[in-house]
């Protein structure tokens, strides 16, 4: 799977985080940081963490929550290093 | 201590109310004796699941909200958005139904009360607003994807706890109106509605606060219907407008509702030097225990404590009693006698609103003292809808030796419990609420004069 595939994806599950203003998700690149560029509460990241594992068909470690980092690419990291894993089992 | 001299004016209400699009159309439709109960279709589809099927419940829609569903989680409603563009989309995602009415009452009743944006975030400015249930709509879902599905803990989302935890309705108030003053919940059962509202009187009389926005709410939820329901202690086989018939003969059971009251509550002598309108003025509060170790039936010693209480001083007389009234069969008989054992058989009438709503549970005592205040406003007793016979027989209980209280049947008293909603002079008002548990409580309310 591609980056750009699964950054529009991603972009697809953040339209349906209300908390997120849809005007910030425009131009939303790789480097664009979940908390201070676009104001996302805390406590959504996993909300969208949860909503990433249904949209992609994979689940995370615990562990991999716990040590993501809050920019898109370090998300978008973390779901090709899942399903990688996933397909080493 | 009470601070000598310093009274509470309620310069504001607001709240939800079943089959009503705002307080204005809950005022015309009450007097006017109309029902607002409906017979429920989402309690109807569990066909013979459920024995009861009539409910003062309140869509979505007719809050001007729209359900957000989960992707993931089948008709768990993930958040709500608000048509009507009332509260921001951060503060709906922290909140469950009732917590949303309580942010939408708290609003109105602000707006009414005409508070300045610095006098609502100030710190003398307490929130204590509660409800009789937990989130239960959000928690069994969250529980059903844990142990039945085997799934995550994160798969309900991070909103589990913020939309369920007891003091949610407070939280939510608090975090969008950013009152800094008291934020808490006073939980106690079907007297919650009035306790939050008498425990938010306290602390403006004790001088710990200025202003308070305070309430109580039970948000529309099958998950808690279903609970009254499996006690068997729902009103069954009545078409739904006759389904709540406080002190008639053939009542069965109570209607399970739903709805939110909130009231602003101010010291009176700011609220009259800011030339505010003063819906009414709380005379008195006072609640205590049963202490018969029953959980739930009513007691009449109780109740003669609580009036003892309430009244200390004899020459406050209410002219109306806003009952409890439940339509249960032993509740009615003992609260009827107990009143009539206070206040005597003549120069005042009972009020029975769930007659015309139901009984809102955690929200029954609010929205009920919200009636009290339109009885003042608009000098009307509201009836109690469908007390069509009183029992001419004395109840069972009188017949007991140990019994102390009036000695003749209900329907001796049939000229203080009106069927329909009449013109009369309305100085003050009681207003009871009592909960399982063997909780009462009672407060005096009057006309600012």
């Amino acid at each position: 799977m591609e980056r750009q595939e699964i950054l529009d994806g991603l972009i697809e599950v953040l339209k349906t985080i209300r908390t997120i203003d849809p005007e910030r998700l425009v131009g939303v690149t790789e480097e664009t940081d979940f908390l201070t560029d676009l104001s996302t509460p805390s406590t959504e990241l996993i909300n969208i963490a949860a909503k990433v594992e249904h949209k992609f068909d994979i689940e995370f470690d615990d562990d991999d929550i716990d040590h993501m980092g809050s920019k898109v690419k370090d998300i978008i990291d973390l779901i090709i290093m899942v399903k990688a894993r996933g397909e080493n089992e | 201590m009470q601070v000598a001299g310093r009274k509470v004016a309620v310069v504001g209400m607001g709240g939800a109310f079943p089959a009503c699009k705002d307080l204005n159309e809950f005022d015309q439709k009450l007097f006017t004796n109309q029902s607002l109960v409906r017979q429920w279709d989402l309690a109807v589809q569990y066909e013979k699941q459920i024995r009861s099927t009539v409910s003062g419940y309140i869509t979505e829609a007719e809050m001007g909200l729209e359900a957000v569903w989960a992707p993931i989680t089948e008709k768990y409603p993930e958040t709500y958005i608000d048509t009507l563009g009332r509260i921001p989309d951060a503060n709906l995602s922290t909140a469950d139904m009732g917590s949303i009415w309580a942010m939408l009452g708290a609003q109105e009743a602000t707006t009414m009360a005409g508070w300045t944006k610095a006098e609502i975030e100030s710190e003398q400015t307490g929130v204590v607003v509660g409800s009789g249930g937990a989130g239960n709509q959000i928690l069994r879902v969250a529980w059903h994807y844990f142990f039945q599905m085997g799934k995550k803990a994160r798969i309900a989302g991070a909103h589990t706890v913020d939309r369920s935890m007891s003091y949610r309705e407070a939280a939510n108030i608090s975090c969008l109106l950013k009152t800094k003053g008291v934020c808490e919940s006073i939980t106690s059962a079907c007297a919650t509605g009035l306790g939050n509202i008498g425990h938010a009187y306290r602390l403006i009389k004790f001088g710990l606060q200025d202003r308070a926005i305070a309430g109580g709410v039970e948000g529309t939820a099958l998950e808690t219907f279903i609970g009254f329901d499996g006690m068997m202690i729902l009103s069954k086989g009545f078409s739904p407008a006759e389904s709540s018939r406080p002190f008639d003969i053939h009542r069965n059971g109570f209607v399970c509702s739903f709805g939110a009251g909130i009231v602003a509550l101010e010291e009176y002598e700011m609220a009259k030097a800011r030339g505010a309108n003063i819906i009414g003025v709380i005379n008195e509060y006072f609640n205590n225990s049963d202490g018969d170790g029953d959980m739930f039936y009513p007691s009449f010693a109780g109740q003669q404590r609580l009036w003892k209480g309430l009244l200390p001083d004899k020459g406050l007389r209410p002219d109306v009693v806003k009952m409890h009234g439940t339509s249960t069969p032993v509740g009615d008989s003992v609260e009827l006698l107990s009143v009539v054992d206070a206040l005597g058989d003549e120069g005042y009438h009972m009020s029975a609103p769930k007659s015309q709503f139901g009984h809102m549970l955690g929200g029954a005592g609010s929205v009920e003292l919200i009636t009290a205040l339109l009885m003042l406003k608009n000098q009307q007793v509201l009836p109690c809808l469908n007390s069509e016979t009183l029992n001419p027989e004395l109840e069972g209980f009188q017949k007991n030796e140990n019994w102390t209280g009036p000695d003749k049947p209900l329907a001796a008293y049939r000229h203080l419990v009106p069927q329909k909603a009449f013109a009369k002079e309305i100085n003050r008002i009681a207003c009871l609420n009592y909960g399982f548990g063997g909780t009462n409580s009672a407060m005096l309310v009057s006309r600012d004069i």
